[in-house]
Parts: C-alpha cells; structure tokens; sequence
C-alpha cells in the first residue's frame, strides 16, 4: 500500500500542469477576490484598519477550505488515468490484494490533499502578514492544520465517491471544472451567507465542507475579529459571524466546532464505506 | 516433458458476445506456445482469464499447478505477463516502475534490487534505465515490458502480441530474447500473434476464431494436414499445357498466363513436370505456409 500511494504521489507531481490545476479554483477565488469582491464586502463591515485583516482572514479560511477538495481531486486524477488506461491491470495480475491498491489511491490523494492545503496556508499567511495582518499563533496554526486534516479526509472521500463512478477521463475533466466552480459557492465564499437567498443558506449548512469552511473561519478570523469589533454592541459581532459563515444557524441554534467536527467525521465514514460497497458490488 | 497450463471447456460472454465458447488445450512446460487468430478471435479474452483478469463463466483451468478461481494468487505469482498496450508510468523512469512493480511480489529490499537487475539484463534494458518509460521508442518500451514481467522469474510468460506495431528489426530483437528466455530458462512461453512467420517457430500452435479452437499441433503437422503445396508452370503453349493437365485429371487455375497446380507434396510436382517439360518456360514450386494454413482454417485473410 505504501509503495502504491508512493508511485501515485511520484505520479502527481511530477505532472506539473497537474499540480497547478489544483491549485485554480484558489487562484480565481484569490482573484475575483483582490479584484471586486473585497471591495463589495468591506462595504458591510466597521470602517475601521482592522477591518482588512478581518477580511483577508476569512477570504483565507474558506480559500483553505477549498484546496482541501480540489487539491484531493487533483489526486484522484491518478486512479481515474489508471482506469481508463487499463493500467490496473497489471496491478491485478500481481498478487496484490484489491484492498492494498484502493488504500494506496487514498491514502496518496489525502497526503496531496494535506501538502497543498498546508501550501495553501503558508501562502495565505504570507498574504495576510504583507496586507497589514497578524500572523496565526502556535496553537491556533495547530488548531487549523487539524482542521485541515479532517476536511481533507471529508472532502476526499466525497471526491473519492465521485470518482468512483467516473469511467472516462472526460468525465473526470468535466467533473474536475463543475467541483471546482461550484465549490467556491458551496461554501460560501464567492458571495457571504447572508447574501443569498433562504433555500440557497441551506444547501450550504448541509454541505460537509462548509463546516470545515466555518471551523477554519471560526479559528482564524478570532483574532481580527476582536480587534475590529472592539468596543461593538454583542449584536452587531453575532451578525457578522451568522453573515459571514463563521457559525451557521440551524433555526435559532448555532453550530458549534463540536457538531462541525462531527458532521466531517460522519461524512467521511459515510462515504467511503459506500465507495466501499460499490467496489464489492462492481466486482462481482 | 509435464503440462503446465491444462485448460478445459473455458467459456467467456460478454453480455449476448459469446467471445470465448468452450477451448480445450494444453501447455508443455518449457515449450514455445502460439496463439494464432484474427483479431477479435477470443484470444486476449482467453489470456486474460488464464491470467485471472476475468472470471471465467464455464470451465476450469490449471496455470503452474494451481487451480483457477481456487489460487488466483498463487497463478499471479508464477506467470508474467507483457500486455498488448504499455502499462508502465510514462512520468517514472524505468527504474522506477520495475520497483514499483516488483514491490508486489513480497520480496525483501535487497532480493527486489537483484530480481530488477537480473530482469533488466535479461530484456536488455540496462541503457535506459534512469530515463522516463515515456520518452521511449517503441522497441525500448518492448524491452521494458518484458524486464517488468520477468522481474519475479515466473514460471510461465504471457506475451500478447509482443511484437505487433515494432519495425522489423526491433521485433526481430524481441523475438531472440523470447527465444533465449525459453531455450536458456526453460521458461514456458504462451503468445498470442497474428504474424504467421512467428506462429511458424512455436513448439505448437492453436488457432482460434469465433471463441473457438480450430485446430491445434506443431506448424509442421498444421501445414501438412490444412496447406497444399503449389506448383507454379509457365508454358510456352498455354493450350497444350491445359489439354495435358485434363488428360491427368490434375485441377489448375490459371492467373495471368501462370498455371497454379495445387500438388499434395512438393515431390509429387516432378511427375506433372516430367511429362510436359518440353513445354515449361518457368516453373516454381512453393510449399504451403502457415498463411495458407490460416486462410484454409478461418476462410479469411488474416484481419488487421
């Protein structure tokens, strides 16, 4: 299995144009970002100097949460080019257990998925520090890899359900561009929460990787967050965070990190085991 | 000499295509075995569930003394296999597949490094090593395939159409490594081809069309019982050669002035020509090939 997620990690970095395709969607969202809606969203918040730290921050946090998906997507490219290839062939006519070569897919893709994201974040901090922001302190760095952790391991095992069922590279392409353009919607980035319409605010509350959206902005805006709302009614602070995404309102009820974490760790069992299923099923 | 591959009544169907209906061979160990049959014959389904990459629907086999479906590890481990397409990485360099590759045959850090050695010297593809699978020419490519499949020394060696798309002297190449793999290793060779002059050198043969088993011997005994041998006559009064083949009741086409005398053997063309030898302008005799052999057997050229 170590050999197999090895030979899959050589694979995909040595392509290149690979490598930076997954990284896309953060460059459009970086962009659409620096471009107009930054402008769009300072407009809703306290015109004070902290006001783009708190910004940059979360723009980062959901940019994070983003990579965890489509950096794992970009993984699994591997195991969609080995089937249409035929290529598994010559790892079924070994005598290697079946298990062994899914475990490798898996276990590479969230290895690229977790790379890219700590990546991502080293980036994200270097962007935030040279606009005027604080870097994250030891614990909550700590706190947003293992936040990172566990998306990637929610988001992979959705994009591993997904390309399970893929039996073209087309597919997978196409595929690749619709995740990667809708996620940016998805988890509230391209446009606040409480921007959109009611029926809209709830596929975004059910979908897992806004929850790690949220987490990520819960633990980074923190700081920026008590800066700019010095001195601010209560209120007006429980209104940017519903708004923003920071906590979701699951009517009159907040969410917690506790029942986020929860949400990503159920949907990861979930569907890898049915991914799993799948597999037994197709195999016979 | 003992059978190493034993396979009876192996039938395959893919949805209402019954690719595979019902073969029956044998294998000798250490013998050269070809499989010869026009594209879309049944051949590479045949393989492929001797190889364990398809479950058979009827029948049972046995590869290297394990039974099909009982010990499909077991098989894994004693064949090898040279596919048809290329099934390495392009992105990693040949080194880098055949560890890859050969880390799934349970062999220990250092056992792995020599089996790969051992496997590139045979192939002969020690000049390539350190470079990317995918920046070779097709002959190297043939010669990496065939390190890959031969890194656990199996028993037996599946090549399925290992030369096909290679120019003439890079398949020529490839042929006396195959050869020297058998002579010297005493390894048991099984491919499929539908290059005639290849299937000529097997040990034996099988030929196949429409997922069944035609016929089955050594070249010799195939050309014998399916080829007719040919004496060509050109004579200088067409009219008199016609009237005397008549008179033996000998049958004969005629293809642009050139009397084409089908003869049971070739000895046979002397008594034809002895009594018309005045009247011989030219004459060739040919004796049958395995083309005719194929023509005769499936009643189609070989399909490209």
């Amino acid at each position: 299995m170590m050999v197999i997620a090895k030979r899959n990690l050589k694979l995909f970095f040595r392509d290149r144009t690979g490598v930076l395709m997954s990284f896309l969607s953060v460059f459009i969202i970086l962009g659409l970002y620096v471009l107009f809606l930054g402008d769009t969203m300072k407009s809703n918040l306290p015109d004070a100097p902290e006001a783009d730290f708190l910004l940059n921050s979360w723009v980062m946090a959901g940019i994070l949460a983003v990579t965890t998906v489509t950096a794992t997507l970009g993984a699994f490219g591997v195991m969609v080019e080995d089937r249409t290839r035929k290529l598994l062939k010559d790892f079924t006519a070994a005598p290697v257990k079946r298990q062994e070569i899914v475990g490798g897919y898996i276990l590479s893709a969230c290895s690229v998925g977790i790379i890219l994201s700590i990546v991502t974040l080293l980036l994200a901090e270097v962007y935030i520090v040279a606009n005027g922001g604080g870097l994250l302190s030891a614990v909550t760095f700590a706190q947003v890899i293992g936040i990172l952790v566990l998306s990637v391991l929610a988001g992979g095992s959705i994009v591993f359900f997904i390309t399970s069922l893929l039996r073209s590279h087309s597919a997978y392409t196409t595929a690749s561009t619709i995740i990667g353009t809708l996620i940016g919607f998805l988890t509230g980035i391209y446009i606040p929460i409480g921007s959109l319409p009611e029926a809209v605010q709830w596929v975004i509350k059910l979908f897992p990787v806004s929850h790690a959206g949220a987490m990520l902005r819960t633990v980074m805006v923190e700081e920026p967050m008590t800066q700019a709302f010095a001195g601010a009614p209560e209120e007006a602070l429980r209104e940017f965070k519903l708004h923003m995404g920071v906590v979701f309102d699951f009517g009159g009820k907040l969410s917690t990190m506790g029942a986020s974490i929860a949400v990503l760790a159920g949907t990861t069992v979930f569907f890898y085991l049915l991914s799993i299923m799948l597999m037994v099923r197709n195999n016979k | 000499m003992s059978t190493i591959i034993n396979v009876k009544g192996l039938a395959k169907s893919f949805g209402s295509l019954e690719a595979v209906r019902g073969v029956d061979f044998d294998v000798e160990q250490g013998s050269l075995f070809a499989f010869l049959g026009p594209n879309g014959a049944g051949k590479s389904t045949t393989i492929d569930m001797l190889t364990t990459q398809l479950k058979p629907d009827a029948g049972e086999a046995t590869v290297a003394g394990y039974r099909l479906g009982r010990d499909n590890d077991g098989i894994r481990s004693a064949i090898g296999i040279v596919f048809q397409d290329s099934l390495l990485d392009p992105l990693l360099t040949v080194e880098e597949n055949l560890l890859v590759r050969g880390s799934f045959y349970k062999l220990s850090r250092s056992e792995l490094k020599a089996a790969v050695a051992r496997a590139v010297e045979t192939a002969g593809a020690g000049d390539f090593l350190k470079r990317p699978y995918g920046k070779l020419s097709g002959g190297q490519r043939r010669r990496a395939d065939i390190a890959r499949a031969l890194i656990h020394t199996p028993q037996v060696l599946f090549l399925d159409e290992p030369t096909t798309g290679l120019d003439p002297q890079t398949r020529q190449n490839v042929w006396t490594t195959i050869r020297r793999l058998q002579k010297e290793r005493g390894m048991t060779i099984f491919l499929t081809t539908h290059y005639m002059e290849e299937a000529a050198q097997a040990d034996r043969i099988v030929v196949m069309d429409h997922g069944k088993v035609l016929a089955e011997g050594t070249p010799y005994e195939l050309k014998e019982r399916y080829a007719t041998d040919m004496l060509k006559l050109k004579p200088h009064d067409a009219e008199e050669l016609a009237a005397y083949l008549q008179a033996r009741s000998a049958s004969y086409t005629v293809a642009s002035g050139i009397f084409h005398i089908p003869v049971a053997e070739t000895v046979r063309a002397l008594d034809i020509i002895d009594g018309c030898r005045s009247n011989i302008a030219g004459l060739e005799i040919v004796s049958g090939t395995m083309d005719d052999v194929f023509l005769h057997l499936t009643g189609t050229e070989v399909r490209a």
